[in-house]
């Protein structure tokens, strides 16, 4: 017993030290599984609140560009209006949106959204995995999952919560690849190799479809995302010698360095259609 | 000023600085000229660098952990920070004395500076830590060797502007006791 205790008081810094770091390898390894803690992330009270404050002065010094790309979304919106004036989208603040369906039914589908802004108050992009911090929490009805779209593409999906702010993870991470469409219907996934936030790839697209430069990529209505949000744009196609696949780099059409305004969309179908979906799995 | 009411000033002045100005620094596009890894420099293990010699390892080791986490929060990155700074804090110690050429008991009420240790070892000290804190960081957070070029890429283009800022730091704010005579 002596000897132990002697042992212990010889080596404290070091069983210290070691302990310390299998603390930090246990909180690395909890947030790497997605399943994050609320507490250590920028969606925690104290920290949402300092970067509240930092936006309110840092705010002022965006407004004309703000302006300039909020009039060019309202064209954007006008023009995608005059498709559907025969119904009624100025109901309550849902918007019903037609999933389109090319199959022979010809059964119109809804797709219940709820959107909502907020505000981003914190921003990175050199991170491997960068979030995106915005003043909306659950006491404004955000919830874990949902999808975040700017006016001009994609952004991320919610991952943390508190009352007052909620952290997105954004497109630009290595642990969350995006469920993407070309023009002609293939989809596949649309990831960030990590170090350039101007660049996205898209992987193992087969060699017979056929993309240009400046094909669009849009999000299919597979994961959490509404269907039919950019993604960004194609602008070099590489072919993979390997596996004769190929390779397409696209640049995001949302600027992810000036984030001013995000939407935070709801499905109110999601939680039906996970459901679904768990049961299925859980059978096999 | 007490030792500690004048550390827990720099605490808070260093962390405001990381956070809420060299955080933000690869939002701008003039930070990455043509294609160029993003780099983000980490100043604020100068607060651990700073704490004073008699602080014992033990107390180093909370206090860098405290510090990685506070860091760890802004920064959304659980642990990864904390992880850096901790082994920061251990190697403290032993830099120290391999660098001082008397026994760190014998700098009482002191603090490692440019005053009393010399620009060069002071420097040697920093940027080997900063470097260490670094290289344990990026390879934290990639967590993949597959290209190790554009990691050590963002590991020495974050060392060498973080100890730009440190530098800058030590000259504002290392008094010129004998700048006269």
């Amino acid at each position: 017993m002596r000897n132990f205790i002697l042992f212990i008081r010889r080596f404290f810094n070091l069983i210290l030290f070691l302990g310390l770091e299998i603390v930090c390898i246990v909180l690395i390894a909890r947030t790497n599984n997605m399943q994050g803690n609320d507490i250590m992330s920028s969606a925690n009270t104290v920290v949402g609140l300092m970067y509240q404050k930092q936006n309110d002065v840092v705010y002022y010094f965006g407004l004309r560009r703000m302006n300039d790309s909020l009039i060019n979304e309202n064209a954007f919106l006008r023009q995608r209006l005059a498709k559907y004036n025969m119904y009624d989208t100025l109901k309550d603040s849902a918007v019903h949106q037609i999933v389109q369906q090319k199959d022979s039914t010809h059964v119109i589908k809804y797709a219940d959204y709820l959107y909502r802004t907020a505000k981003v108050v914190n921003n990175s992009v050199s991170a491997a995995n960068n979030y995106v911090t915005i003043n909306r929490g659950s006491a404004d009805g955000i919830g874990k999952g949902m999808a975040v779209i700017s006016g001009t593409g994609v952004v991320g999906k919610v991952e943390h919560v508190s009352a007052h702010f909620a952290s997105v993870l954004s497109v630009l991470s290595v642990k969350q690849k995006v469920s993407a469409k070309i023009k002609d219907g293939t989809t596949g996934y649309v990831e960030w190799e990590g170090n350039r936030p101007d660049v996205l790839l898209m992987k193992d697209i087969p060699q017979q479809v056929k993309v240009k430069k400046g094909d669009s990529i849009y999000t299919t209505s597979y994961s959490f995302f509404p269907q039919d949000v950019l993604i960004g744009t194609v602008y070099e196609i590489a072919l993979i010698k390997k596996n004769s696949l190929l390779l397409l780099r696209l640049r995001p059409s949302t600027n992810f360095r000036n984030l001013q305004y995000v939407y935070v969309v709801e499905n109110k179908m999601l939680g039906e259609r996970q459901q679904l979906e768990d049961s299925v799995k859980a059978k096999k | 000023m007490s030792t500690f009411v004048k550390n827990f000033l720099r605490f808070c002045i260093i962390m405001a600085l990381q956070v809420l100005i060299l955080n933000k620094i690869t939002l701008r596009w003039w930070s990455q000229p043509a294609g160029f890894p993003v780099f983000i420099p980490y100043v604020y293990p100068l607060f651990l660098l700073l704490l004073p010699f008699e602080v014992p390892v033990w107390g180093l080791l909370i206090i860098g952990f405290l510090t990685g986490l506070t860091m760890d929060s802004f920064a959304n990155t659980a642990g990864i920070h904390a992880c850096a700074t901790v082994l920061v804090a251990y190697l403290r110690t032993n830099v120290l004395n391999a660098l001082m050429p008397k026994n760190l008991s014998e700098y009482p009420n002191q603090s490692p500076g440019v005053k009393n240790m010399g620009w060069m070892p002071f420097l040697v000290y920093s940027s080997f830590l900063i470097l260490l804190h670094h290289t344990v960081y990026f390879s934290i957070e990639l967590w993949s060797f597959v290209n190790i070029g554009y990691l050590l890429l963002k590991i020495i283009a974050s060392t060498l502007t973080s100890m730009l800022f440190i530098v800058a730091y030590l000259l504002l704010f290392t008094r010129q006791v004998n700048a006269r005579s």
